[in-house]
């Protein structure tokens, strides 16, 4: 396949959307139609802000619980995330994901657990309410779905690289790019929030803006990806454990 | 010759045959029911399921969220498992409109057969235009979207809906793991095509 155009929102996570769109282009050729589904550039650009970005307007209603940092504050923040990052080999974490639709009684959660090695060895397992596993290791996305297993090679694939950057940098929090987003930070009681809002229109198009909470310590504590209609996703990592020896077998399907 | 007559007759009698004549339903008299289908009727529930799409050798996997938000209106939603959104509409009677799609995927077949798959499985009215006895089963013939639908209620329950074109089946609906007006597996089979749309209830 080719390069994506838009929606990386969608590959962050879920980078199979593209051969679903494939597949669908496919059948549409079998139907007759002439029509293709996909076009053929795919910014790259918009991946990379994608997975990454997570927090802000959700806490627009609690924003008068945050005040903005002084740039010293915000540098300050920087070179603390920073170091966190570089000190660390591998991380596990548990985590809970909420997704919130204005139309729905309630959020729906999500539990599952994730681990990461140094530098782009990523696992991110759901377990509750169902079983579902992506793996991004060697050029390959490994995914178990419920006893399902299937693999995409992606090698070569620019998206795939960038898509991995960003899980790792969301993960690590190491991810302050100017180039790609208008950066804001905020101290939120005793923990900072960086709200990232996407510069590239096509990608604003999917994901409005991404927050993170660091907690004093540097670490991502929360991670919220905010899409343009305000419904968002919304991640809290909890009993994450740095630095403890991960091996293969951590990161198999 | 007379053989080969009665065998081209046969065969072009029931190819054109309908699809209760085809399928030896016997008709009874028709019954306008309330409500065809009810799993999809409840204003408080969140219809929260997780789906698997396989299509052309190829599986896919996300959550699927339904809502009722009026006595005509439906809010449909597809999601990936992290919940970005890949589709999103609003079905009003039968007005059918995108709040948002996934650009590469904003294509007309495609839209119009996700409109035609999902009005069919949240449809809870229509009017009945004939009534059968399968084998004990009642099926109930009624058009969705100028399309015809039969849908098989087996013991009180709906378990399964058919559409149908040129009296062949096109698209098989099967609901089944039902409890209390809640189905906790549904199948959309396409026969025309590889596709099919496996929800599971979360």
């Amino acid at each position: 396949m080719n390069d994506w155009k838009t929606s990386f929102i969608f590959a962050n996570l879920c980078p199979y959307v593209k051969d679903l769109c494939a597949i669908f282009s496919d059948s549409f050729a079998l139907l007759g139609a002439s029509s293709k589904l996909m076009g053929e550039k795919r910014n790259i650009a918009v991946l990379r802000n994608s997975f990454v970005i997570a927090i802000i307007f959700l806490f627009s209603a609690t924003l008068s619980a945050q005040t903005k940092m002084s740039t010293t504050e915000a540098n300050a923040l920087k070179t603390s995330v920073k170091r966190q990052a570089d000190a660390t080999t591998t991380i596990t974490s548990d985590f809970t994901q909420y997704k919130h639709l204005d139309f729905l009684s309630d959020d729906i959660e999500s539990k599952g657990k994730l681990a990461f090695k140094v530098p782009d060895l990523v696992k991110w397992e759901y377990v509750e309410p169902f079983s579902y596993s992506i793996i991004f290791k060697d050029n390959t996305l490994y995914i178990n779905d419920d006893g399902n297993k299937s693999n995409m090679d992606v090698g070569g694939n620019k998206i795939f690289t960038q898509l991995n950057q960003l899980i790792t940098a969301s993960i690590r929090g190491d991810l302050f790019d100017d180039d790609q987003f208008d950066i804001s930070y905020f101290k939120k009681d005793r923990n900072s929030l960086v709200s990232f809002t996407p510069k590239d229109a096509q990608f604003a198009e999917f994901i409005k803006t991404f927050q993170m909470i660091f907690n004093p310590a540097g670490e991502v504590i929360q991670v919220k990806m905010i899409e343009p209609s305000d419904d968002y996703t919304q991640i809290v990592f909890s009993s994450r454990k740095t630095n403890q020896p991960l091996s293969d077998a951590d990161f198999s399907q | 010759m007379r053989i080969f007559l009665s065998s081209l007759f046969a065969l072009v009698f029931l190819g054109c045959a309908s699809y209760p004549r085809k399928n030896g339903f016997e008709s009874v008299k028709t019954i306008q029911e309330e409500t065809l289908n009810p799993y999809f009727s409840d204003v408080s529930k969140d219809y929260i399921y997780r789906a698997k799409i396989e299509a052309f050798d190829k599986t896919f996997g996300g959550l699927f969220i339904v809502k009722k938000l009026g006595p005509a209106q439906h809010r449909i939603v597809f999601t990936t498992e992290m919940g970005n959104t890949i589709f999103d509409f609003t079905f009003q009677g039968d007005d059918f409109k995108v709040n948002r799609i996934l650009k590469e995927m904003d294509r007309k077949i495609l839209l119009n057969i996700l409109k035609r798959d999902l009005k069919a499985l949240i449809a809870e009215h229509s009017p009945v235009l004939q009534t059968f006895n399968d084998n004990g089963d009642i099926v109930y013939a009624t058009k969705i979207l100028s399309k015809k639908h039969y849908f098989y209620r087996t013991e009180g329950l709906l378990k399964k809906i058919v559409r149908v074109g040129n009296g062949k089946e096109k698209v098989n609906f099967i609901f089944s793991g039902i409890e209390e007006d809640l189905a906790g597996k549904i199948e959309i089979l396409h026969n025309i095509f590889p596709l099919t749309l496996t929800l599971k209830r979360i």
